[in-house]
């Protein structure tokens, strides 16, 4: 590690390494800090059962793959990640028997849908060409570009008349609920469930007014979910050496203390250990605001108005999610298999949920720190990556909506809570797969919202998409109306992690916009912009 | 009336688009200059662009006007910096020119794929408009070897 860099980033995950990458292709001398042992952040694959079952703690599912232009750009498949897609990618099991199974196949999955309501088979098959149709334009104009105003963004919608040449595209969305657009499109209340399950493991909390605009976007790509080859964390590998490869250090155990800042401008930073080093250009932080402007700034770096509203007005979201990682001796056998087979081949399954009240209620729940009754959503890697277990094995994930601060005793009542809800939600799983018996499973271990914070500490609240996702916290006014832009009050320093537009997740988003802001600034030739 | 894709063709295409963005208020029309690049993919229903190949054309866009526009044989035209680039199969973009296929729709079902900086386009919506409208409807067209939806025997439809 040298003194002097072009370009400081701070954090390693997927948005830093990406950034990175970027600017080091660029020609940028760039240095990466990273606080932990490895780089990935949230690309997190650890054998936290027994030798030889990876898990993945955090990033599971990489529902952006060939959608992301950081995916070719960066030639992440080149640097060795394997992508698989599922062909039976989400299912869900209702307490009655009866399942609902999602395919790579539309066709195979509108005859799923069919079962349960015809109509809405017919209504999902227009939703998903439509919203496939359009999903490259949302995309290039929501995703991967600098984010508009909401007010420009329906101004544009009704200067094009959109809403008249859309079934499913309407103005009136931004103020309404994912639970409004199924009730106004579909008529079963498994299949509104299901559908509404898909909007909330996207982050999409199907009871939040103003989400409903974005849930065509997710349709459109409700059947493009990967699993990363050998692990999530392989992703980071790829980043990292895409970046190494292009010039660019990362240095990882490197854990920033402050930002510098010299006549009004970031210039740097040091380290715990005291090491200062040199950004000649530019300082870009991808953790979260307030490590970044209360924890990394001197209070004279920014206005006491603008830290009064990093401390009051940045919003984390209001549930988090519990995971209890299982080594397996054999595959999950569901009873439901007898009313789809295909559900033994899912490879993320909702457990329970099958009206959107029932996830109403339990959203109440979770809101007033209770801990609902568990109705996990499994998902078994080792089904399409057999690599990721040992021989005639497989690894389970079974996830469970969750507070961070329990009502009785606040976060910390994770430490007891944890093993004893973990049991609960194991308990669930073999109401629907009662092969799983004691001897099938080998170990499981959980990781709690407490434990997302502590290991990711960019992560406040457990916040696993390091804001809230709300029509307030969207485009140009996340995380907060002055830093919507990846700009800061600060000169020369940028956000560029999951705090910005879009959002968390692996969509590389932040790290992809905030370089076309600091390539304008930096006058960086954009190697990347192949019109 | 000019024949599709001829010279002559675009060039009332070029002075119908001006024509119309000379009434547009100002503050619609925008000041730079871009260039974007219409790639129209032969797909073997339309007799004007043979199966498998491309026919490329340049355009200039200069504070709102169409400067000048060129056929190409690259995709990449050296020292051009484009800004946009429209692919789309040479029926839909006959369809377009025919008035008979709206150009939003068309991009809004996937069918022509727009690359380059979305926002700006948003934000011009109106300028938008007038382009697509001009080259939709502003030039009487003659379809010599048939017009969309062809009939397969090369006549008019």
């Amino acid at each position: 590690m040298r003194d002097t860099y072009d370009v400081v980033i701070i954090g390693a995950g997927h948005n830093g390494l990406t950034l990175g990458s970027y600017l080091a292709r660029a020609g940028l001398e760039v240095l990466v800090l990273e606080r932990r042992h490895e780089e990935g952040g949230g690309l997190c694959t650890e054998e936290v059962t027994l030798p030889g079952f990876l898990h993945n703690i955090h990033a599971n599912y990489h529902t952006f793959v060939d959608l992301a232009p950081p995916v070719t750009d960066l030639d992440v498949r080149g640097h060795g990640v394997e992508y698989v897609r599922p062909d039976v990618q989400m299912a869900s099991i209702y307490p009655d028997g009866t399942a609902l199974t999602i395919h790579s196949d539309l066709d195979k999955t509108q005859a799923s849908i069919a079962r349960f309501s015809e109509r809405d088979a017919d209504t999902f098959g227009r939703l998903h060409s439509e919203a496939h149709g359009y999903i490259d334009l949302l995309l290039g104009t929501l995703m991967y570009q600098p984010p508009m105003s909401v007010k420009e963004l329906t101004k544009a919608l009704a200067a094009f008349g959109v809403e008249d040449r859309s079934e499913f595209l309407s103005v009136k969305l931004r103020r309404e609920t994912i639970n409004q657009f199924l009730d106004q499109h579909f008529e079963n209340d498994k299949v509104k469930a299901h559908l509404a399950f898909h909007g909330a493991v996207c982050a999409y909390t199907n009871d939040v007014a103003g989400l409903a605009i974005g849930y065509p976007l997710l349709i459109g790509k409700i059947d493009n979910w990967h699993l990363c080859v050998g692990g999530s964390h392989r992703l980071a590998h790829a980043l990292w050496r895409d970046l190494a490869q292009n010039g660019g250090t990362l240095v990882t155990c490197a854990e920033v203390d402050r930002i510098l800042v010299d006549g009004g401008r970031a210039v740097g930073v040091r380290l715990g250990d005291g090491t200062e080093i040199a950004a000649r250009r530019a300082v870009a932080s991808t953790v979260s605001v307030e490590q970044t402007f209360l924890e990394f700034l001197d209070s004279s770096a920014t206005s006491e108005e603008f830290a009064h509203k990093v401390k009051t007005d940045v919003v984390h979201k209001d549930w988090t999610l519990f995971s209890v990682h299982l080594a397996l001796s054999e595959l999950p056998e569901y009873d439901a298999a007898e009313f789809d087979p295909d559900v033994n081949r899912a490879w993320v399954v909702n457990l329970g949920h099958d009206s959107l009240e029932s996830l109403n209620a339990d959203w109440a729940t979770i809101r007033a720190g209770g801990l609902p009754e568990p109705k996990p959503n499994a998902a078994v890697n080792s089904l399409y990556d057999p690599t990721d277990a040992p021989d005639g094995c497989a690894t389970g994930l079974l996830r469970q909506f969750a507070p961070f601060a329990l009502a009785d005793g606040g976060e910390g009542a994770w430490e007891r809570a944890g093993r004893w809800y973990g049991q609960h939600c194991l308990d669930a799983w073999r109401r629907y797969a009662p092969n799983l018996s004691d001897d099938k499973v080998l170990d499981w271990a959980v990781d709690t919202p407490l434990d997302i914070t502590r290991k990711l500490v960019n992560m406040p609240h457990g916040d696993w998409m390091m804001g809230e996702v709300s029509l307030a916290n969207m485009l140009d006014t996340r995380p907060l109306p002055e830093l919507g832009q990846y700009r800061t009050p600060v000169e020369g320093l940028y956000m560029a992690g999951s705090t910005q537009h879009p959002h968390g997740y692996i969509t590389f988003g932040p790290a992809y916009n905030a370089l076309q802001v600091m390539a304008d600034d930096l006058g960086v030739e954009k190697w990347w912009r192949e019109i | 009336m000019p024949d599709i894709y001829s010279d002559s063709w675009y060039e009332a295409v070029r002075d119908t688009i001006n024509a119309r963005v000379a009434t547009l208020p100002e503050r619609d029309v925008p000041r730079g200059s871009w260039h974007a690049v219409v790639e129209i993919v032969g797909d073997g229903a339309s007799p004007y662009v043979d199966a498998e190949s491309v026919r490329r054309f340049l355009v200039r866009i200069d504070d709102g006007h169409c400067a000048w526009y060129r056929e190409i044989d690259t995709a990449n035209p050296d020292g051009v910096d484009l800004d946009y680039r429209f692919v789309g199969p040479a029926t839909a973009f006959d369809e377009i020119a025919a008035g008979t296929r709206d150009p939003i729709d068309a991009a809004l079902d996937g069918t022509v794929r727009v690359r380059g900086d979305m926002r700006f386009l948003m934000r011009q919506a109106a300028l938008v408009k007038t382009l697509l409208e001009a080259y939709t409807h502003g030039v009487q067209t003659e379809w010599p070897q048939g017009q969309p939806p062809y009939n397969g025997s090369g006549g008019d439809a």
